[in-house]
């Protein structure tokens, strides 16, 4: 039992060791776009008030082509660094999700434009390559 | 014989990691990137008078802006890939002096780029275009002159 003592004391200090310097950033805009409640507007039936109802007021309303559209969008940043005392290695990379609802002039949801790009942002530290 | 060699050896390895030490010394690499890039080869299924909205979306995902002009409405998609190198001259001083000196270079290339897509009132692609692109920037280039 006291053979483990030390050891467990070695293995944090050297976890310690390696951990220091390391920073991990998280940092998001607006709330997850919910994908059952996008699935859920039906084109010629959902009306703007279900819409609304459902996902929320959206971040943006557009008006394009005598049609109103809403815009709903989330950003998701991961940012790890690596701050030691000569070099410093620091990354951020950050991902949107959209959603536009195409609203006709009775109110009526006629499209639906989803894209969801946030499941791959990742924590990546090494800054070269792609 | 092989004793002297061996301590010659040694030498040189110390010799060796302390260049590498010097030479990465103050050095700071810093990267961030908006989106996924979008290349001609991505969108050249894209096709002026045919290409609805849905379509364009299904292939290279929804645009992060919508906005009217008086051509008609533009997609916007935006991305980018920006660089950030410096070089701390005065670090290793920190190793040995109570003062730290400040001599730093520093470059940054912020090189926003988008892809505009122009609808017509039918919301199929009435003209489509990319941002002006110079060549890429190396990830490591400090010099600021």
């Amino acid at each position: 039992m006291l053979f483990f003592k030390p050891l467990a004391g070695i293995v944090i200090v050297l976890t310690l060791a390696l951990l220091q310097g390391c920073v991990v950033t998280r940092g998001t805009v607006g709330e997850p776009i919910q994908e059952e409640a996008v699935s859920a507007i039906k084109k010629g039936k959902t009306t703007m008030a279900e819409v609304v109802s459902s996902i929320g007021a959206p971040d943006r309303i557009v008006r394009g082509n005598d049609r109103e559209i809403f815009h709903y969008y989330y950003y998701d940043g991961k940012s790890p660094a690596m701050m030691l005392i000569l070099l410093n290695f620091i990354r951020m990379d950050v991902k949107s999700d959209n959603l536009y609802v195409f609203f006709n002039r009775d109110g009526i949801a006629e499209e639906v434009v989803y894209g969801k790009r946030t499941d791959r942002t990742r924590f990546k530290l090494w800054p070269f390559g792609d | 014989m092989t004793n002297v060699a061996s301590h010659f050896h040694s030498i040189k390895l110390v010799v060796g990691a302390l260049c590498i030490i010097f030479l990465c010394a103050g050095c700071s690499v810093r990267r961030a990137t908006l989106n996924d890039v979008l290349t001609p080869e991505q969108v050249s299924f894209i096709r002026v008078g045919q290409t609805t909205i849905r379509e364009l979306a299904d292939h290279i995902g929804a645009p992060d802006e919508l906005t009217e002009s008086d051509f008609g409405v533009v997609a916007l998609y935006y991305w980018s890939d920006t660089k950030s190198a410096g070089l701390d001259l005065g670090a290793i001083g920190r190793l040995f002096l109570p003062y730290s000196p400040t001599m730093r270079l520093n470059k940054i290339g912020i090189t926003p780029e988008q892809l505009q897509v122009v609808f017509d009132p039918q919301w199929t692609v009435r003209a489509y275009g990319f941002s002006r692109k110079s060549t890429d920037e190396p990830i490591i280039w400090f010099w600021p002159f």
